[in-house]
């Protein structure tokens, strides 16, 4: 039975609504970013810019916003490098080996990421402190492989444990030792898992901000979040500038989203759904 | 891995359980311990003051305060992001045109930075400058525009409906997946018994769903509670604490004041309404699989 032609026009209007409703706020950040100065002051709002500029991206992108977006990209590639590697491993072992103590700490492990990070925000902060590591990479990335580790093993998990051990067994009779296997076999057949756990590292780290916003207090290591949130103070309310930053702050990730969209949905729904 | 190898199991859970360990589980219990001391700006040297710190918090009307926002802040997102996203499952589940390109976009506000998310609405919100009452005052509802952010009355609902953007997708995500689990078969029966839409959805996709719905209801439940950037960027919790849940409190009482007892005493409250979430989500996991079975 196929819907009449009536409804289907009222659910395509549904689809344009819904459409408009994720895409409005975006196309209204673009569209102030590109105003010349005086005109984001127009009453009421004017939804196109009447005419567009790239000053705002210009005056945007000074020295601080330059050391900012550096830092993030440190933070966030170092942090999506050290968690996938290190929860490839311990996924890895946490689906070959059955033992029941194994399963209780994989249990606690990814119980872990579900405690709010504000409830422990104090403590580690003075064992930041203590060690030296306010306003340094370390504890950020420290921290960022922490609370990520979790979410990766989860996701990762359900990748490893549909791979046959048949695979490992045959290639075991043919001589090969765990680390050949590890490399050759396994870590082929789980890149669409790798990547769709790399991208969600990725958009977790790239906008973290609690962790960031309290072991960072000089301007040489703020990452971009908190160098934005310092924006909405020193731009007073310069929106243009403020737009043109948010801007060049969520092109990256949107960009390496649309590029490895497909396995990242996958790979997330996998787990979500799977449970 | 094979038996042979066991001995590489330990080597390789080692990295990953220590990182947990030491850096989320050990200050779990430091904040335990921290809110059983005092200290402020005047002194910061700690004092031990056993459960005064619980005493005090209880009996302040910011406590109470705190937990009605944490409840309506969690509850009206939480249902929201799910029914809202629940029903453009439904709709990008239809066959329309375009329906490629939406399952791509719709993405798109759980991607944007949190902090920029929050940039947005605020600029959205603006009174005089904003998109929301440029276009409700053109469209006749009133002359002057309302400050949704700096009214107590308005500003819990705004920051409700910023967070529900950036978040309804993945509920869109993860239902669409489940949508496209539920059998052919079984829709097909109904259809021949006679069974419309709605029935078709009341009968056969809600049952078959339900393990899904109910645990991406506690999963969304956990990371609204947590959640701290969308109010902080907003609101900071103002105004009058009408905003404030139990991450920017801790975050205020902590980095603002330094009252670090009073904190993570806030700290250990929420600590034990996660803890109860959690059971609650390895139950419903523990039931979902048993139906499966």
């Amino acid at each position: 039975m196929t819907p009449s032609r009536s409804s289907r026009l009222l659910l395509l209007a549904l689809q344009l609504g819904l459409c408009l409703i994720i895409l409005l706020p975006f196309f209204w950040m673009v569209s102030v970013s590109l105003k010349p100065a005086a005109e984001p002051f127009a009453i009421p709002a004017r939804l196109w810019p009447e005419n567009p500029t790239l000053d705002n991206y210009l005056t945007a992108f000074r020295p601080e916003f330059r050391t900012y977006f550096f830092n993030s990209v440190v933070v966030s590639l170092s942090t999506v490098v050290i968690t996938v590697t290190l929860a490839l491993f311990a996924a890895y072992s946490f689906t070959r080996t059955q033992m029941r103590l194994l399963s209780i700490l994989m249990v606690l492990v990814i119980v872990a990421q579900m405690f709010p990070a504000s409830a422990i925000i104090i403590p580690i902060y003075k064992m930041m402190k203590s060690a030296n590591l306010l306003n340094t990479y370390t504890s950020l990335i420290l921290a960022y492989v922490t609370v990520t580790l979790p979410v990766a093993i989860w996701m990762l998990r359900g990748f490893l444990a549909r791979l046959p051990v048949a695979l490992e067994e045959a290639a075991a009779i043919d001589g090969a030792g765990p680390f050949k296997i590890f490399f050759l076999i396994i870590l082929p057949l789980c890149k669409p898992g790798i990547v769709a756990t790399a991208v969600f590292v990725l958009i977790v780290t790239w906008q973290e901000f609690l962790f960031a916003l309290s072991f960072t207090s000089t301007k040489e290591m703020r990452t971009l979040p908190v160098g934005m949130n310092d924006f909405i103070g020193q731009y007073g309310i310069r929106y243009g500038e403020l737009m043109a930053s948010s801007v060049l702050i969520s092109v990256p990730v949107i960009a390496i989203f649309f590029l490895l969209q497909r396995q990242f949905v996958a790979g997330l729904t996998a787990g979500a759904v799977k449970g | 891995m094979l038996k042979r190898d066991r001995w590489l199991t330990w080597i390789f859970v080692t990295p990953a359980v220590l990182l947990v360990a030491v850096l989320m589980y050990y200050p779990m219990i430091g904040t335990v311990i921290e809110s059983l001391y005092s200290t402020s700006f005047i002194n910061p040297t700690p004092k031990f003051v056993g459960l005064a710190v619980y005493k005090k918090i209880f009996a302040s009307a910011d406590f109470g305060q705190i937990v009605w926002n944490s409840c309506i802040w969690t509850l009206a997102v939480v249902v929201l992001q799910n029914v809202f996203g629940f029903l453009c499952a439904l709709l990008l589940n239809q066959k329309l045109p375009g329906q490629g390109l939406m399952r791509s976009l719709i993405l798109l506000p759980w991607v944007l930075p949190g902090v920029v998310a929050a940039i947005l609405w605020r600029f959205m919100y603006d009174p005089q400058l904003g998109l929301i009452n440029s276009f409700l005052i053109s469209a006749g509802f009133g002359d002057q525009g309302l400050a949704w952010l700096a009214d107590s009355s308005t500003a819990m609902a705004a920051v409700v409906i910023a967070a529900v953007w950036k978040g309804f997708p993945f509920a869109t995500i993860v239902y669409l997946a489940a949508l496209q689990n539920v059998e052919e078969e079984q829709m097909e029966a109904a259809r021949i018994d006679g069974a419309g839409p709605v029935r078709r959805l009341w009968h056969v996709v809600l049952p078959s769903m339900k393990e899904v719905i109910a645990i991406n209801f506690i999963l969304t439940t956990i990371l609204t509670f947590n959640y701290f950037d969308m109010i902080w960027v907003l609101t900071r919790g103002g105004p009058q604490n009408s905003t404030h849940i139990f991450p920017t409190k801790i975050y205020e009482l902590g980095f603002g004041q330094f009252r670090f007892g009073e904190a993570a005493g806030y700290g250990v409250v929420s600590i034990v309404v996660l803890a109860l979430l959690i059971t609650l989500y390895f139950l419903t996991q523990r039931g979902g699989r048993r139906a499966v079975a």
